[in-house]
C-alpha cells in the first residue's frame, strides 16, 4: 500500500508514457490512482506527428499536425507502424503515405525529408522528447526515467527499437509494458475486485487483446493475441478510398499520389469516422483547390459494412486469446475497452454480442494506457510493493534447424521472465564458432516467421568435432526482450556472442545516432540563431531609418547613427556570418543608446516589435 | 541439439515430489514466490535488471508451467526418479495401439451429437491414466509409469483433435 505521505527520501521520478501510433502522452502516479500530464493549453494528447520545416528546424505534436497540409511531404505520422520492421514489410503501406519511405542499408526503412533521411527510431525519439518536455513542464522538474508501453503483440525487434528510441530521446526506459496490461492496471487499481478481465485495445495502428486474472494485487496475463497491423488508421483508409473515388479534378485528372491530396484525404476521413460514431450519416465537402473537390455522404450502415471484415479479424483474435487462456467466453468477469477506435459503435456492439457483457467505459480509452504505465512506473520506482504484473511473451521463439524448419524454444503465452538452456556442439574438428539463427512466430517453417537475427558463438576451445558442449541460455526478460548467453561446459569458457539483428539498429548505430543527435541539436540551434539574428538586424535597420526620419538630431549624432545603419545594412546584403551581424547590431545599439532623445529608442523598439512579432506593415 | 534439463521444479517451489499437489495451494505458492523475486519489485540500482534476479524469476515461471499441468508434472517426476526412463520405456502393447488407432478413427468421424459423450469418455480415460501413473510411481515401478504416460498421450491427442473439430 502507498501511504499518502511523501516518502522521507526523495526517489527519482518515473513517468509512464503511452507512445501511440496517433497520439502520445505521459502520466504520473497520484495517490491511489494516476493523473495525465498536460501542457500549458491543458492538452494531454500529443499528436505523434513530426514536421521538418524547410529551414531545418523540427516541430512535434499539435503544431506539426496543423502543418501537414502546408508541408505534406515533410510531415511524418504513424511512425509506429514502421518501427522495428523491414523495408520490404512496410512497402505496401509506405505507398499510401504522403511522406517518402526508402529502403536503406540492411533493408531497413528510412524516411526521407529533403536531403536527409531518418530511421523510425529517430522519429519516435523526437516524439518521446516532446512527451518528456511536456512532462517536465507539468511537473516542474526534470525527468530521466520512464515506463513505455508497446502493443502486446510487438515482437522482439519492435520492442528493441522502442527501447532504442527512448535511449535516443535521453530517457532511461525502466520497463516496456504491454498496452492492454497497463490499461488493466488503470481499471483494476483499487485491487478490491478479483476476477478475470478481457482487455480489448484497438488503437490507431495496432490491435491487442489480453486476458488477465487479477488476484490479491497480482495482475497475471493468461494469454494475449493481436495484430500489429490493424487499427483506426485502416478505418480511415477505407473512408479515404470513398473520398478519393468522389474526388473530381478541375481539369479532370486527380493525382492520387500527391502528398497534399493524401494528407488532406487522411484528415477528412478521420473527421468523417469520428462523426459517424455519433451520427447515422455524415457528409463532407472537401475543396482541394487545383487538386479538385469532393462531395461525399456516408451512412453509418455503409461505414460498418466496409469495416466489418476488419472488426471480425479482431473478434477472431479475441476467440483465440480466450481459448489460449483455457477459458470460455462466458467465464469472463469484465470487458475493458482501450484505444480511441473502440468508440466505433460496431466494435462495442460486436464485443457485447460475443461475450454477453456490456464493456466498461469508465476510464477514457485514450488515457487508460498511460495511466496504467504510471502506476507500473511507481512500482518500479520502489514506492508501491502491493502490485505485481506478470506478463507473457506474445509469440513463440525458436531456432533454425536443418532443412529450414524452426524448433520452438519458448512457447507463446509463457510468463516472462522465462528461460531455456540448449546444448550445442561442433560439426568439424577444431571448429571455434557456431552460428544460431533465432526466429519469432508460430509457423513451422523459418521462412514464414520473422528472423530476429543471428548469434555467433565465438571463442570455442578447439576440440575434436562433437566434443565441445556449449550450453546456450535463451532468456526472455521482463520487457519481453531476448537475451542470450553461452558457455562451453567442459572448459567453462564463456563463449562470446555477437548479435546481428535482422531489424532495427545495431548497438554501434545507436551510439552513432546519440552522437549525431547532439551534433545536430547544436547545428539546428545555430541555424535557428542565425535566422533570428538576421531578422533582428533587418528590423533594426528599417526601424532606425524610420526613426531618423522623424527625429531632429545634432549633425554629429546623425552621422554616427547613419554610419552604423549603413554598416549593418552592408553586412546583411553581403550575407555576413552571425558573429559579424551580431557585432553590427551591437554597434548600432551602442550609437543609438547615447542619444538623449528617447524618440529614437522608442521608435526602434516599436519597429522591432512589428518586424519580429507580427506581419510587417 | 539437446535440451538441457531445467532445474527440479518441485525443489524450486519447495513442495514434495508427488503428483498429488493441490492446484489452489500451488497457485498461491506461485504468486508468493513471484512477489519474492520478480524484477519489478527487486530492481537493481542500475537501470538494467540484474541477471541473477531475472534467472531466479524465470526459474519460478518455468517451474510453474510444469507443475500446474498434471501431465507436465508427471513427466518431470518420472525424469527425476529415473533420468531417461521416458526414452527407454517407449514400447507399448500392440493391443493397446490397435485400440488407440480405433479411437483416432472414431474421433475423425464423430458427429456433433456423439461428440459430448466421446469427450466424457476420453476425459475419463485420461483420469484413469493419471491415477495409474501415480500408483505405479507409488509402487516404485517407474517403467510401468513411463509406459502408461506414453499411452496417455494417445488419449490426450484424441481429446485435442476432438476439440479442434468442434
Amino acid at each position: 500500500m502507498t501511504s499518502g505521505q511523501p516518502p522521507a527520501q526523495k526517489r527519482p521520478l518515473v513517468i509512464g508514457i503511452d507512445l501511440g501510433t496517433t497520439n502520445s502522452l505521459a502520466a504520473i502516479r497520484a495517490g491511489r490512482g494516476a493523473r495525465v500530464l498536460r501542457d500549458q493549453h491543458a492538452q494531454a494528447l500529443i499528436p505523434s506527428v513530426c514536421c521538418w520545416l524547410p529551414d531545418g528546424s523540427t516541430i512535434v505534436g499539435a503544431e506539426a499536425k496543423a502543418l501537414r497540409l502546408q508541408h505534406p511531404d515533410r510531415t511524418v505520422f504513424s511512425i509506429k507502424r514502421l518501427i522495428g520492421r523491414s523495408g520490404q514489410e512496410v512497402q505496401a503501406e509506405a505507398a499510401q503515405l504522403p511522406y517518402r519511405v526508402e529502403i536503406a542499408d540492411r533493408g531497413l526503412p528510412r524516411v526521407r525529408i529533403g536531403d536527409r533521411t531518418f530511421s523510425p527510431e529517430e522519429i519516435s525519439a523526437l516524439i518521446l522528447r516532446q512527451v518528456k518536455a511536456t512532462a517536465e513542464q507539468a511537473l516542474g522538474q526534470s525527468v530521466q526515467q520512464a515506463v513505455i508501453t508497446v502493443p502486446a503483440w510487438f515482437d522482439d525487434a519492435q520492442r528493441h527499437a522502442t527501447k532504442d528510441a527512448a535511449t535516443l530521446a535521453g530517457l532511461d526506459c525502466l520497463r516496456i509494458v504491454n498496452e492492454p496490461t497497463a490499461a488493466a492496471l488503470a481499471y483494476g487499481i483499487d485491487g478490491s475486485k478479483d476476477g478475470t478481465a478481457l482487455v480489448y485495445d484497438l488503437g490507431g495502428g495496432t490491435f491487442d487483446v489480453s486476458i488477465l486474472r487479477i488476484e490479491a494485487g497480482v495482475f497475471r496475463v493468461l494469454a494475449t493475441a493481436g495484430d500489429t497491423h490493424l487499427g483506426g488508421d485502416d478505418f480511415d483508409q477505407l473512408l479515404g478510398e470513398r473520398i478519393l473515388a468522389a474526388l473530381r479534378g478541375r481539369t479532370g485528372a486527380v493525382d492520387a499520389s500527391n502528398p497534399y491530396v493524401l494528407q488532406a484525404i487522411r484528415g477528412a476521413a478521420e473527421g468523417l469516422k469520428i462523426r459517424l460514431s455519433e451520427a447515422d450519416t455524415a457528409s463532407l465537402q472537401l475543396d482541394l483547390g487545383e487538386h479538385g473537390h469532393a462531395d461525399v455522404t456516408v451512412t453509418r450502415a455503409e461505414f460498418e459494412a466496409a469495416i466489418a471484415p476488419l472488426v471480425e479479424r479482431t473478434i477472431a483474435c479475441v476467440q483465440r486469446a480466450v481459448r489460449d487462456a483455457g477459458l470460455q467466453l462466458t467465464g469472463l468477469d469484465d470487458i475493458v475497452l482501450v484505444g480511441g477506435s473502440t468508440r466505433v459503435p460496431l466494435v462495442r456492439r460486436r464485443l457485447h454480442e460475443l461475450t454477453g457483457k456490456a464493456p466498461h467505459t469508465g476510464v477514457d480509452p485514450d488515457l487508460a494506457v498511460a495511466l496504467g504505465a504510471a502506476i507500473q512506473a511507481d512500482v518500479l520506482a520502489g514506492n508501491d510493493r502491493s502490485l505485481l504484473l506478470l506478463d507473457v511473451i506474445p509469440l513463440s521463439l525458436g531456432l533454425l534447424t536443418f532443412g529450414g524448419a524452426v524448433q520452438k524454444l519458448i512457447l507463446r503465452n509463457s510468463t516472462i521472465p522465462t528461460s531455456v538452456t540448449e546444448e550445442f556442439s561442433t560439426a568439424v574438428d577444431n571448429q571455434t564458432a557456431v552460428e544460431l539463427t533465432v526466429y519469432q512466430g508460430e509457423r513451422e517453417l523459418a521462412q514464414d516467421n520473422r528472423r530476429l537475427g543471428s548469434f555467433h558463438l565465438r571463442g570455442i576451445p578447439p576440440m575434436p568435432a562433437g566434443l565441445p558442449r556449449i550450453a546456450v541460455t535463451f532468456l526472455v526478460d521482463a520487457d519481453g526482450v531476448l537475451r542470450v548467453t553461452a558457455r562451453e561446459k567442459r572448459t567453462g569458457v564463456e563463449a562470446a556472442i555477437v548479435i546481428v539483428p535482422s531489424f532495427g539498429l545495431t548497438r554501434d548505430e545507436v551510439r552513432q545516432m546519440m552522437l549525431d543527435s547532439i551534433e545536430h541539436a547544436q547545428a539546428d540551434y545555430l541555424a535557428r540563431e542565425a535566422i533570428d539574428l538576421r531578422n533582428k538586424a533587418t528590423a533594426m535597420v528599417t526601424g532606425t531609418r524610420k526613426a531618423m526620419a522623424l527625429a531632429e538630431l545634432p549633425p554629429d549624432q546623425t552621422y554616427a547613427v547613419h554610419k552604423a545603419v549603413k554598416a549593418l545594412d552592408k553586412l546583411l546584403a553581403a550575407n555576413a556570418d552571425p558573429a559579424a551581424l551580431k557585432a553590427g547590431c551591437e554597434e548600432l545599439t551602442r550609437v543609438t543608446a547615447t542619444i538623449a532623445d528617447d524618440v529614437i529608442s522608442s521608435a526602434v523598439a516599436k519597429a522591432l516589435r512589428t518586424e519580429t512579432g507580427g506581419p510587417a506593415t | 541439439m539437446t535440451i538441457a534439463p531445467p532445474p527440479d521444479p518441485f525443489a524450486v517451489f519447495g513442495v514434495e515430489h508427488t503428483l498429488d499437489l493441490d492446484a489452489r495451494t500451488l497457485e498461491r505458492r506461485y504468486l508468493e514466490l513471484s512477489r519474492g523475486c520478480h524484477p519489478d519489485l527487486h530492481r537493481a540500482t542500475d537501470t538494467d535488471d540484474c541477471l541473477a534476479v531475472l534467472q531466479r524469476s524465470a526459474e519460478i515461471n518455468d517451474a510453474w508451467r510444469v507443475l500446474r499441468d498434471p501431465w507436465e508434472r508427471a513427466r518431470a517426476l518420472l525424469e527425476l526418479r529415473s533420468p531417461g526412463v521416458l526414452d527407454r520405456e517407449k514400447k507399448l502393447d500392440p493391443a493397446f495401439l490397435a485400440q488407440a488407432l480405433e479411437l483416432a478413427e472414431e474421433v475423425a468421424f464423430v458427429d456433433a451429437t456423439q461428440a459430448p459423450a466421446l469427450r466424457e469418455r476420453l476425459e475419463h480415460e485420461l483420469a484413469a491414466d493419471l491415477l495409474a501413473v501415480r500408483d505405479a510411481l507409488g509402487a516404485a515401478d517407474v517403467g510401468l509409469a513411463a509406459r502408461r504416460f506414453h499411452a496417455a498421450k494417445y488419449h490426450r491427442k484424441a481429446l485435442l483433435d476432438l476439440d479442434s473439430k468442434t
